[in-house]
C-alpha cells in the first residue's frame, strides 16, 4: 500500500527515503519535499495546541488524484510528527483498497517504533542517514503489503 | 487527475533528457510524458492570473498605440496614464478606480455583461503624427481602433504627438495634441476629465437600469456562449422572468461597485442571489456571489489583496479608518430584509437599504461563498477562466487571512481546471502565477516546484527558440524553495542540510541552462558548487563525471575567484575548492637550521622591555604568552625561501591533479612560489610544502591557498575551512641577511655528528689522519645571498670526547680571510683551518705489556759514557705479536673526533636590526695511530746542562716509517716495528713558565693546577724536541708527542736544578769538554753558584777531589805527588739569596802530563737536608795536564 515512506529530519532534510518504482525515485522525492509545505503549516498550526494533547498524526496531505502516467495507482500523502519535529511522510497507493485513517495511523505508529529502535542504536549519530537494515527490512514489509 | 504529478513525470522527463546532456550517467528514462487531450473550444480563453477581488470596482480602460510608437515612448506616456489610477468624483464621497490595460483580448470583452470589470469601457489611443497631410489617415485609425471594443465603450480619446499648426489648435474633446513626448503635461488632467466623462456614463447606465420599471421587459443578459441555448425559449414565463431579473440586480450590483457604491451593490447582489438561486441559474449565482464577496472583500480590506496594485490603491484610499479593522472576524451580517425583495420587479429605490444594513460578508463567509461559486462555475466548462480567476482571487484574499491550508485547497482546484490546449508562454504564465501564489501562502517548496515546472516550460523541445535565459532566472528564483544558496559560506558550516537529492538535481539544470545560455563562466560557477557543496552525495561515477564536464567546460573558460553578477542584479559569490584536496593542517616551518637568524644579544637585552622598570612582571608574562598563541616563535628573512607544511586528503575516488597550488599572504610582499602535485585516488593524509619569498620586512600572516583544480581557480582562507588544525599563522619577517655556502677540500661525509651534539650541521666532511699529522682544511667561503656578508665569526666546539686530546686540534688565522670583507654576493672567499690530531694511543694496553719488558730502567744506570748508546737500534727487539684483532690500522684503533665549526657571520640590513645566521660544519675525523712512545726514560749526559732522552719508538702503521728529532738522524721503523732512539737535550727550566698558571692557581685546585702545568711542560719539551715521523709511501708526516708518557720521574730528570753549578777553569767554563792546562803552572779553579730558587741557600763546604779514571773502572784517588792545591782543597760558599750569585775561587797545580777529573764534593754537614740531592749536580771537571812548550 505505501509507495513512499519517508523520514524527514528537524531541519527538512531527509533521513530516509525509499520509494517502490525505483526508476524514477526522484519523482517521489519532489512528491515528498512539496508535502513539507503541508507539514510545516500543519504543525505550525499545531504549535498552538497543548504539547500532551497534540495529535502526531497529520493526516492527509494531499488528497487523492488520478494518476495518469501510473494509472493503477491513486496516490495520497500522508504525514506523522514525532515529537522532536522528525516527519514522517508516506505516498500510498489507495487505488485498490480504500484505506481507513486507522491502517494509516497504525502504519505509521509501527514506523515511529522502528525509528525509536534506530535511534537507540548508540553508533548511529542523530542526524545521519539511516542504514539499519532492522528499519529498511520493516519499511520493505509496509511496502510489500501493497501486491 | 493529479496535474501536479502529470507536471512532474513531464518535467522529470525533460531534466533527464537536459542532465543527460550534462552529465550522461543517469539512468535511462522511462518516464512518458502524459500529454492533454482536452479540446475546448470557448471563446473566453484568457485568465488574467493577476485578477483581485478588488478589480471588481474598477473601470477597465485600454491604452493603445496606433500606428508607429516607439515602445519606450508608449510605456513613458502610459505610465503617466496609468499614475491616475482612481478619482474622487466630484460632490460626492465616492471614488472611481481604473483599471488600465495596454492589451486586452477582445473575447475576454464579450464577457462583459456577466462581471462589468471585464468590460472595455474605455479607450485611449496614442499616435504618432508629424505632418497635416497624416493627420485624416491618423485619425482613421483611431476609428478603426474603436471599432474593436464598440460595443462597450462609453468613451474614447485619442493623444497625438509631434503634430503642430492648424488642425491642433482646433479645440476637440476626444483629441489632444501634443508637440513631442516631453511637453505635455496636461496628460494628467486630460485623464481625469476623460474618467469624468466615464464616470457619467456609468453613472447614467446604473441609474438607468436601476430604475426600470417593473413593468418594462428586462432584457436577458447573458454570456456569450449562452446565446444560442436561449433560442426559443418562452420569454414570458415567470422562471424567465426572475432569471432576467436576477441577472439585471447583479449587473447593477456590478455597476453600483464600480461607481463606488459599495453598499448598494451589496443590497443588490443579495437580492441577486436570492433570485437566481430560486431559478438554478447557476453561473449566474456564481457570478453573484462571487460579486457579493468581492465587494465584502473591498469592504474588509481596504488595503487590497492583490499586493502592489493594492498597496498602491491604498495609499490614495481616502478610508484610513476602515484600513483599522481589516479582517474583521464578527463583522455583523445583517441579512437584507426580505421584504426589500419585490416579486414583480426590482424595487427602483433601494435608498432604504442603503442606510439600514451592511450587507456585508463575515470574512469566513466570504471563503465559504467563494467555494460556492467555484463549485457552480464548475458545472461549466466554458466558465473555466471565470473559475480559475475566482480561485486565484479567493486565494489572496486566504492568503491576507493568513488561512493557508484552505487557500491551498483552492489553488489545488486551480492546477486542476483545464483551460484548453494551452500555448507554451501561457502555460509559463500559469505555473509561474500558481508559483507565486504557493509563495504568497508561505508554501515556498510547492512555489518553487512550479517555478522550475515554469522554468522547464521555458525550454520545453515543442519550442522553436527555447528560452534558456528566462529557463535560468526563474530557476534561480527555486532557491530559496529547496533551501539552497550558491554562497559556499553557508555550506562551510557543519555538515551539510538540505534536500540534497532534490539541490543537485537543481544545480544539474542551473548549470546547463547557463550553458545553453551562453554563458560559460555561469555553469563553471554553478559546477564547482556542485562539486564543492554536493560532495558528500556524489556517488564515485558521478564525482568522475562531474568534474569531467568540469574540465570540459574550463578548458574554454577558466574558473575565476571574481564575483558574477547575475543579470537581475544578484551576485554569485566565488566557490573555492576548499575540499579538493582537504587541508586538514597548516604548519608554518622554521628556515633551515644553517639559514635561521638569530638575535645578537645586546648588552641591555631587548627582552627587557623598556615598557616596564620591572625585570619580570607576571602581567608582561601573561601578555606574551597570549601573543604568542598567534605568533609563532621563529622568524623569516626577507628574500629568503620560506616554507609551509600543509597536511592534504584527496577524497576523490581517482587522482587529483592540482596545479598552481601556493600561498596567499598579507601583510608582507610576498612572492609565491607555486607548486603543482597530484595526489592519489582517496589519499591518506599527504604532506604538500608550500614555498614563497618574503619580499618586505614586517609580520606575514599566512590567510590560506589557492589552487587550480580542474581548471577553477579557488582561493582558500583557512577561516573559511572547518576543521584545519593551525599552529599559528603569522610569522615575523626580519631584514635580509646574507647566505653562505661552504665548501671545503675535504670530501664530505656520510656520517652525521653525534646526535647528543644538539647542533645541526648543514654540511658534514670527514678525514682521516694519523695520529700526530696536520691537514689543511680549506674552507671556501662564497656568499650565495644577495647582501654582502660584512661579519663573520668563527669558533669550534669539540664534541666530548673521553680521549685526551693534545694540543690544537683545530686552529685558523682569521684575518687573512677578513681581509676580503665585505664579501659581495656571488665573491669567494677562503679560509683556512689547521687541523691537528694529536692523540695517546700509548694507553692501548695490549701494545704496552707487549712492550714493557725490554728490561730498560729509568733509573739507577750509572754514570757511564752514553755516547755510544744514542743509537741503539734494537734488533733484537721481538717482531710485536699484537693479539688477534688487534693489528695496526685496525679499526678498533681508530679514534674519532668531531668537531663543530661554527660560522657566525652577518651583514646587509639584517645585520643593522641585529641579525645574524649561524652556519656549521661538521668535522668528522677519524685518527689512526702513527707511531708511539711505548716507553720514556733519561740517561744524565755528560753535561749537567743536559740528558738523554731515551724513547722506544713504535710504528703502529702498515707502513714502513722514519722518525727524526731534531738534530738526530732518521730512524727507519718497518710497519709493527719498535725501536728505541735517545736524543740528546738540553735541559729545560720550568720553572719560569709556569709562573703565569700559578697565577691561576689561585682558583684552580692543586690537582689542576698540576696538570696544567705538566701539560705545559710536555709542550714545552715537545716543541725542544720536535720528533717528527714520515710515510715515504704515503708522503705524509706529522708530529710524535711525548706528552702522555712524561711522568715525574723523568721530568725530575729533565728539569735544570734550581742551583746552577759553574766550574770555571782558567776563567773557561768546563762541562763536558775536556780543559788543557799546562803543567807546572798554575791552574785557576773557580765554582759559580746561580741560586735560581725562591729561598736563599748556604752556606756549602766544597772539596775537590782529583782522581784518574783508569778506563776499567778504577778510579785512582791517590794523587798526592801529581797535584798540589795552591791554598785549600775546600771551598767556602756563604749563603746566597734568591737569583743570587755566589763565587770561590782556588788553584792547582799540575805536576804531570795526564788525564785528571776533579770531583767536588759537598760536605755532608754544609748541605742542606731539606733540599733535593739533585740540585747539588755539579758538573765534572775533566782537565788535560800537557806538557809545557819547550
Amino acid at each position: 500500500m505505501a509507495v513512499c515512506v519517508a523520514v524527514i529530519a528537524k531541519e527538512n532534510y531527509p533521513l530516509y527515503i525509499r520509494s517502490i518504482p525505483t526508476e524514477n525515485e526522484l519523482k517521489f522525492h519532489y512528491m515528498v519535499h512539496t508535502s513539507l509545505d503541508v507539514v510545516d503549516e500543519k504543525i505550525s498550526a499545531m504549535g498552538k495546541a497543548l504539547v500532551d494533547q497534540r495529535e502526531l498524526y497529520l493526516g492527509l496531505l494531499y488528497p487523492t488524484e488520478d494518476y495518469k502516467v501510473y494509472p493503477s495507482y491513486q496516490l495520497c500523502r500522508y504525514g506523522y510528527v514525532t515529537n522532536s519535529k522528525v516527519k514522517f511522510v508516506m505516498v500510498v497507493d489507495s487505488s485498490n483498497t480504500a484505506l481507513r485513517d486507522n491502517e494509516i495511523r497504525s502504519m505509521f505508529r509501527k514506523l515511529h517504533n522502528s525509528y525509536t529502535d534506530v535511534m537507540c542504536n548508540p553508533f548511529y549519530n542523530p542526524g545521519d542517514r539511516i542504514h539499519s537494515r532492522a528499519f529498511d527490512s520493516m519499511v520493505t514489509s509496509m511496502m510489500i503489503q501493497v501486491c | 487527475m493529479n496535474l501536479e504529478d502529470v507536471l512532474l513525470s513531464e518535467i522529470t522527463h525533460r531534466l533527464t533528457v537536459i542532465c543527460r546532456r550534462v552529465c550522461p550517467f543517469l539512468p535511462p528514462d522511462s518516464g512518458t510524458s502524459a500529454g492533454f487531450q482536452i479540446v475546448i473550444v470557448f471563446k473566453m480563453s484568457v485568465p488574467d492570473y493577476m485578477q483581485c477581488a478588488e478589480d471588481h470596482q474598477t473601470l477597465l480602460v485600454v491604452v493603445q498605440p496606433v500606428g508607429i510608437v516607439s515602445e519606450e515612448n508608449f510605456f513613458k506616456i502610459y505610465k503617466r496614464i496609468s499614475s491616475v489610477s482612481q478619482i474622487s468624483v466630484r460632490d460626492s464621497q465616492r471614488v472611481l478606480y481604473i483599471r488600465y490595460r495596454h492589451h486586452y483580448p477582445p473575447e475576454n470583452n464579450e464577457w462583459g455583461d456577466f462581471q462589468t470589470h471585464r468590460k472595455v469601457v474605455g479607450l485611449i489611443t496614442i499616435t504618432d503624427c508629424f505632418s497635416a497631410k497624416d493627420w485624416p489617415q491618423t485619425f482613421e485609425k483611431f476609428h478603426v481602433q474603436k471599432e474593436i471594443y464598440g460595443s462597450t465603450l462609453y468613451d474614447s480619446r485619442l493623444f497625438v504627438f509631434g503634430l503642430q499648426g492648424e488642425i491642433a489648435e482646433q479645440p476637440r474633446t476626444d483629441v489632444a495634441f501634443y508637440p513631442n513626448y516631453e511637453d505635455c503635461q496636461t496628460v494628467e488632467k486630460r485623464i481625469e476629465d476623460f474618467i469624468e466623462s466615464l464616470f457619467i456614463v456609468l453613472e447614467s447606465k446604473r441609474l438607468d437600469r436601476a430604475t426600470d420599471k417593473s413593468g418594462d421587459k428586462i432584457p436577458l443578459l447573458c454570456v456569450p456562449f449562452e446565446k444560442k441555448d436561449f433560442v426559443g425559449l418562452d420569454t414570458d414565463s415567470r422562471h424567465y422572468k426572475k432569471r432576467c431579473q436576477g441577472r439585471m440586480r447583479k449587473h447593477v450590483g456590478d455597476l453600483c461597485l464600480q461607481a463606488g457604491m459599495l453598499q448598494d451593490s451589496l443590497v443588490h447582489y443579495h437580492m441577486s442571489v436570492e433570485l437566481l438561486r430560486s431559478v438554478n441559474d447557476f453561473l449566474w449565482l456564481g457570478a453573484a456571489l462571487e460579486g457579493l464577496c468581492s465587494a465584502s472583500v473591498i469592504y474588509h480590506y481596504p488595503g487590497g489583496t492583490g499586493g502592489e496594485t493594492g498597496a498602491r490603491r491604498f495609499q490614495g484610499s481616502s478610508l484610513p479608518a476602515e484600513a483599522a479593522n481589516r479582517h474583521r472576524p464578527g463583522a455583523q451580517e445583517v441579512l437584507i430584509d426580505p421584504g426589500a425583495l419585490t416579486t414583480n420587479g426590482i424595487n427602483p429605490d433601494t435608498s432604504a437599504e442603503i442606510g439600514r444594513a451592511k450587507n456585508c460578508l463575515s470574512p469566513e463567509d466570504i471563503i465559504d461563498k467563494y467555494k460556492e461559486a467555484i463549485s457552480y462555475y464548475s458545472k461549466y466548462k466554458n466558465a473555466g477562466v471565470i473559475e480559475l480567476e475566482a480561485c486565484v482571487k479567493a486565494v489572496r484574499v486566504l492568503a491576507i487571512q493568513k488561512r493557508s491550508m484552505e487557500a491551498s485547497e483552492f489553488l489545488q482546484n486551480a492546477v486542476y481546471i483545464n483551460l484548453r490546449q494551452l500555448s507554451e508562454e501561457e502555460k509559463i504564465q500559469r505555473y509561474s502565477i500558481l508559483s507565486e501564489l504557493y509563495e504568497l501562502i508561505g508554501f515556498h517548496r510547492k512555489s518553487a516546484f512550479f517555478k522550475r515546472v515554469a522554468a522547464m516550460q521555458c525550454v520545453a523541445p515543442s519550442i522553436a527558440e527555447p528560452g534558456w535565459r528566462a529557463c535560468y532566472k526563474l530557476l534561480l528564483e527555486t532557491l530559496p524553495g529547496y533551501s539552497l544558496s550558491l554562497d559556499p559560506k553557508d555550506f562551510s558550516k557543519g555538515t551539510h542540510r538540505g534536500w540534497a537529492a532534490v539541490q543537485m538535481r537543481l544545480l544539474h539544470e542551473l548549470v546547463y541552462a547557463s550553458r545553453r545560455m551562453g554563458n560559460p563562466a555561469l555553469s563553471v560557477r554553478h559546477l564547482s558548487f556542485l562539486l564543492q557543496t554536493m560532495l558528500d552525495f556524489l556517488s564515485d561515477q558521478e564525482k568522475k563525471d562531474v568534474t569531467q564536464s568540469l574540465e570540459n567546460y574550463t578548458c574554454k573558460c577558466p574558473g575565476t575567484m571574481e564575483l558574477l553578477t547575475l543579470p537581475g542584479g544578484p551576485t554569485l559569490p566565488p566557490v573555492p575548492f576548499t575540499k579538493l584536496p582537504i587541508v586538514r593542517r597548516v604548519k608554518l616551518l622554521n628556515l633551515p637550521a644553517s639559514l635561521r637568524p638569530q638575535k645578537m644579544k645586546s648588552l641591555l637585552g631587548q627582552n627587557v622591555s623598556t615598557k616596564s622598570p620591572f625585570i619580570y612582571s607576571p602581567i608582561i608574562a601573561h601578555n606574551r604568552g597570549e601573543e604568542r598563541n598567534k605568533k609563532i616563535d621563529f622568524q623569516w628573512v626577507q628574500g629568503d625561501v620560506c616554507e609551509v607544511q600543509l597536511m592534504v586528503y584527496n577524497p576523490m575516488p581517482f587522482e587529483l591533479r592540482v596545479e598552481n597550488m601556493g600561498l596567499l599572504t598579507s601583510g608582507v610582499e610576498f612572492e609565491s612560489l607555486p607548486a603543482a602535485l597530484s595526489l592519489p585516488a582517496e589519499s591518506g593524509l599527504y604532506p604538500v610544502t608550500l614555498v614563497g619569498v618574503p619580499q618586505t620586512t614586517g609580520t606575514i600572516t599566512v590567510n590560506g591557498y589557492h589552487t587550480t583544480v580542474f581548471g577553477v581557480f579557488s582561493d582558500c582562507l583557512l577561516d573559511n575551512l572547518p576543521g584545519v588544525k593551525t599552529s599559528g599563522s603569522t610569522v615575523e619577517v626580519i631584514p635580509a641577511l646574507p647566505r653562505l655556502q661552504i665548501s671545503t677540500s675535504l670530501p664530505r661525509s656520510a656520517h652525521s655528528l653525534q646526535p647528543s651534539s644538539g647542533d645541526e650541521t648543514s654540511t658534514n666532511v670527514s678525514v682521516q689522519l694519523y695520529n700526530g699529522e696536520t691537514q689543511q682544511l680549506v674552507i671556501k667561503l662564497e656568499n650565495i645571498g644577495m647582501e654582502p656578508l660584512e661579519k663573520l665569526e668563527v669558533t669550534s666546539k669539540i664534541l666530548t670526547t673521553k680521549e685526551k686530546l693534545y694540543g690544537d686540534f683545530l686552529s685558523w688565522n682569521l684575518e687573512e680571510t677578513l681581509a676580503q670583507f665585505p664579501l659581495q654576493p656571488g665573491k669567494v672567499a677562503t679560509f683556512v683551518v689547521n687541523i691537528k690530531v694529536k692523540l695517546d694511543f700509548s694507553c692501548q694496553e695490549n701494545l704496552l705489556q707487549d712492550l714493557s719488558d725490554d728490561g730498560i730502567s729509568v733509573s739507577g744506570f750509572p754514570l757511564c759514557s752514553p755516547f755510544r748508546q744514542v743509537v741503539r737500534p734494537r734488533v733484537e727487539s721481538k717482531p710485536v705479536n699484537p693479539p688477534e684483532g688487534s693489528k695496526p690500522g685496525d679499526p678498533s684503533h681508530v679514534k674519532t673526533l668531531e668537531a663543530i665549526l661554527n660560522f657566525k657571520y652577518s651583514g646587509g640590513p639584517g645585520h643593522v636590526e641585529g641579525y645574524y645566521r649561524n652556519l656549521s660544519l661538521g668535522l668528522h675525523v677519524e685518527a689512526e695511530p702513527s707511531v708511539f712512545f711505548t716507553r720514556v726514560s733519561t740517561l744524565p749526559a755528560t753535561s749537567t746542562r743536559q740528558c738523554h732522552l731515551l724513547l722506544d719508538v713504535f710504528n703502529s702503521t702498515e707502513h714502513e716509517l722514519t722518525v727524526s728529532a731534531r738534530g738526530n738522524e732518521e730512524l727507519i721503523l718497518h710497519a709493527g716495528e719498535c725501536q728505541r732512539m735517545a736524543i740528546q737535550v738540553d735541559k729545560f727550566n720550568f720553572e719560569s713558565f709556569p709562573e703565569s698558571p700559578g697565577e691561576k692557581g689561585q682558583f684552580a685546585n692543586p690537582q689542576q693546577l698540576e696538570e696544567e702545568r705538566q701539560e705545559a711542560r710536555g709542550l714545552e719539551i715537545d716543541s725542544k724536541l720536535d720528533v717528527h715521523w714520515r710515510i715515504p709511501s704515503l708522503k705524509r708526516r706529522g708530529e710524535a708527542s711525548i706528552e702522555g708518557l712524561l711522568n715525574q720521574l723523568v721530568l725530575e730528570h729533565l728539569q735544570l736544578a734550581p742551583l746552577q753549578w759553574d766550574v770555571l777553569v782558567d776563567g773557561q767554563p768546563c762541562d763536558c769538554e775536556a780543559a788543557a792546562c799546562r803543567v807546572g803552572d798554575p791552574v785557576r779553579l773557580e765554582v759559580r753558584l746561580t741560586n735560581r730558587s725562591r729561598r736563599s741557600v748556604g752556606p756549602f763546604a766544597l772539596t775537590v777531589a782529583p782522581f784518574q779514571d783508569h778506563q776499567n773502572g778504577v778510579h785512582n784517588y791517590d794523587l798526592h805527588d801529581a797535584i798540589s792545591f795552591v791554598g785549600s782543597s775546600t771551598f767556602y760558599l756563604d749563603a746566597v739569596q734568591p737569583a743570587g750569585q755566589s763565587a770561590c775561587l782556588g788553584a792547582l797545580l799540575f805536576l804531570y802530563t795526564g788525564d785528571f777529573f776533579l770531583h767536588i764534593r759537598f760536605h755532608q754537614d754544609s748541605a742542606s737536608k731539606d733540599l733535593p740531592p739533585s740540585w747539588f749536580c755539579l758538573p765534572s771537571v775533566h782537565v788535560r795536564a800537557l806538557e809545557a812548550p819547550a
